[in-house]
């Protein structure tokens, strides 16, 4: 979060942390980025979204000013040290949204690109063309929360007016960056947006994975019913047809998170899913990010890739 | 085969529970299980109805299946506790609503009972900050006494040795010693054991973002209402039980975050570890008091610390089951003859500590409600 002081935007609590720990890349989600790595997660405080079923509201809805008690207090230097030691291969920002604390993310990109630590995060896209640009220089692999397409679907549940943000983000990142996207869908409200949301990442990458996650009801809707798995599997058969890569989860046991080779459809890797945050890698069989069957390429982020990216922009 | 029935609210899905992996199966106690699940929603780890939850289950499985020994964990107050900033009156509240419940289940049940509580609960008064060694030190979130610390520098020993809120430091060996542990179990072990003062806990890196506002005290002893018993230890626990079963039906009992100052039914203290050594709640103390010994070096995530595991993200056995990767041994209910079951609100460990014919738990991962679980360990007995 900022604040505004003899004209100056400044970051009001820099190098504050609310989480740091150490998980797999699944968990976060991550499908396609080193599968089965352990990454070191971290976030800070606050957001510029305000969604009524926020997991995290305690921490993005909360007054900053109040969580300071809890948190770590970590330089970009200890922070990496924290991924080096727990043998941890990339640093990923998962809590809130990184857009509200951009010059400390600025600091740690520039200690994890000397220790050749790629960092990749989780956004809800709603960014100014600068800041965009500014996120891309710090994130080589992102996983952009597309909500819902609808005027009346975002004013009503994430107090913003428009996705048109969102869509020009997800549209510029993914011209040289990771990226995968999430929509947490909330039946009744952008269930009916499903075949939509396809054809416009179909349009921008048919290769983006694509993570329709059923609704957790928390915070404001800790109350509503938890959304019908089988109607929302139903609505994605389309959607399938447009982008080989959709995974449909957030809950346990969940039957539809492998990946499948879009050529001859023969299983490439496969994944546990534990419901929110838990999900783990079971096999991994492709080799060089190739289908072992057929050969066809798979959308795996590779290392190669991911150090060319980052170092193109930061240096 | 063990099999779990996931019930994801609406949704149900069979699986092997070793693997996790989907099977098509069908038989009188898969379908009666699922029965019990589909009528009983998990209502979340804080919600006022989480313990009549367990109750409610329990006494719907008890109806269509006759077990003669019954294992519940009532753990509602001991997350609301550790959470919610609440007034003396409203704890007090909460805990006399803990034992009406278990009233209401025995009068029920017509089940005998030997109730134990996990131990009591303190304010939090701050945190001891690891983070900043030139080691590494590790700690479950759930824990607030025990943390591992590995490779630490002359200076880290020094900070920590003068640190006000730190107890002692234990090393490795001390530790093993104490329990007569295998090199395996040794392994195991951070090199040291840094342990917290009442109060206090560590922060560490993979701490749950949530501030408690109350955390487990230094609970070396636990109560114990075990009528016509004298049990000195936790590991004596078992053997009431089982004298018990010779001539009635029983429940074991665990109420969650309430030790001796709280207990309100007539009970006696019982020793909850060894020397320096208590279980806080957890996976480890549930097993030593249905196996009759000491399980803290068996278990160590579920007995307060941790140890450092490079390989956590690599395919494992038992994934529905938390920190247990194989069926551990010499659990009451695997042991027993007649028909078990085990109903609990504390996560998912339930069916690995009791070893119960069926168990039903609540799937919640930090407090988000995912839904429920059954587990299947034998169908023969229907
Ligand atoms: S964008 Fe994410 S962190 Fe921000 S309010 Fe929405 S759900 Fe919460």
């Amino acid at each position: 979060m900022y604040t505004v002081s003899e004209g100056i935007i400044r970051e009001r609590f820099p190098h504050r942390w609310s989480s740091c720990g150490s998980y797999v890349l699944e968990s976060m989600p991550f499908y396609h980025v080193y599968p089965g790595s352990q990454c070191l997660a971290i976030g800070t405080t606050s957001c510029n979204f305000r969604c009524r079923y926020c997991s995290n509201a305690y921490i993005a809805k909360e007054d900053p000013e109040i969580q300071q008690g809890r948190l770590y207090h970590l330089t970009p230097r200890e922070l990496v040290g924290m991924a080096r030691k727990f043998n941890c291969r990339s640093i990923v920002f998962n809590v809130n949204e990184p857009a509200v604390s951009l010059p400390s993310l600025l600091d740690v990109a520039e200690e994890a690109k000397a220790a050749a630590i790629p960092m990749g995060c989780l956004t809800n896209g709603y960014t100014t063309v600068e800041s965009t640009e500014l996120l891309a220089s710090i994130f080589s692999f992102f996983n952009v929360s597309l909500k819902g397409i609808s005027d009346s679907f975002n004013r009503t549940y994430i107090g913003v007016e428009s996705s048109s943000p969102v869509l020009r983000t997800i549209r510029r990142l993914a011209q040289d960056r990771h990226v995968e996207v999430t929509t947490p869908v909330v039946q009744g409200a952008n269930d009916s947006e499903i075949d939509t949301i396809a054809d416009l990442l179909a349009e921008i990458d048919p290769e983006i994975p694509w993570h329709v996650l059923r609704l957790l009801p928390e915070d404001e809707m800790k109350d509503a019913e938890y959304p019908n798995i089988q109607a929302i599997d139903a609505a994605l058969q389309s959607a399938r047809k447009k982008l080989p890569y959709i995974y449909f989860h957030n809950f346990i046991s969940s039957q539809w998170v492998n990946t499948l080779c879009p050529d001859c459809g023969c299983t490439v890797i496969e994944r546990f899913s534990l419901g929110c945050g838990g999900d783990q890698l079971k096999r991994l069989f492709c080799k060089d990010s190739q289908c072992p069957d057929c050969g066809r390429k798979i959308n795996l982020m590779s290392e190669q890739a991911c150090f060319k990216s980052t170092q193109r922009v930061l240096q | 085969m063990s099999i779990a029935v996931v019930d994801a609210r609406g949704w149900q899905n069979t699986l092997d529970l070793k693997t996790g992996e989907k099977i098509e199966t069908t038989g009188p106690v898969i379908d009666m299980v699922k029965g019990v699940l589909q009528r009983h929603p998990y209502p979340g780890d804080m919600d006022p109805g989480s313990n009549r939850w367990v109750s409610d289950t329990a006494l719907d499985l008890i109806d269509r299946y006759g077990p003669r020994f019954v294992f519940l964990a009532y753990a509602a107050q001991y997350f609301s506790g550790r959470y919610t900033p609440m007034t003396k009156e409203a704890r007090a509240r909460m805990i006399s609503d803990v034992f009406r419940e278990a009233e209401r289940f025995v009068s029920a049940s017509g089940f005998a009972v030997i109730v134990v509580g996990t131990g009591d609960m303190t304010p939090l008064l701050g945190f001891i900050n690891l983070t900043r060694l030139n080691g590494l030190a590790v700690c479950t979130h759930w824990s607030t006494r025990y943390a591992g610390l590995y490779e630490p520098s002359q200076d880290d020993m020094k900070v920590l040795g003068e640190h006000p809120h730190v107890e002692r430091i234990i090393p490795r060996e001390e530790v093993v010693g104490l329990f007569n542990g295998t090199p395996d179990q040794a392994s195991r072990v951070p090199e040291y054991l840094i342990l917290a003062r009442e109060g206090y806990a560590f922060k560490t890196i993979s701490d749950a973002m949530r501030m408690p506002v109350m955390i487990p005290s230094l609970n070396f002893d636990i109560p114990l209402h075990a009528p016509s018993h004298a049990v000195g230890a936790i590991t004596g626990i078992r053997q009431a039980l089982e004298k018990d079963l010779l001539e009635k039906n029983v429940a074991l009992i665990a109420v969650e975050g309430v030790g001796l100052d709280e207990f309100l039914w007539p009970h006696l203290p019982c020793r909850n570890g060894m020397e320096w050594y208590y279980y806080e709640p957890g996976e480890a103390q549930y097993l030593t008091i249905v196996s009759g010994r000491h399980r803290f070096l068996d278990y160590p995530t579920g007995s307060g610390y941790k140890y450092f595991n490079g390989n956590e993200g690599t395919t494992r056995s038992y994934p529905f089951s938390g920190h247990f990767k194989s069926l551990p041994e010499g659990t009451f209910g695997s042991t027993f003859p007649g028909k078990s079951i085990a109903v609990g609100n504390k996560s998912m460990f339930m069916h690995m500590v009791a070893g119960a014919d069926l168990s039903i738990e609540c799937f919640a991962r930090n407090l988000y409600n995912q839904g429920t679980m059954a587990v299947i360990h034998r169908q023969d007995k229907l």
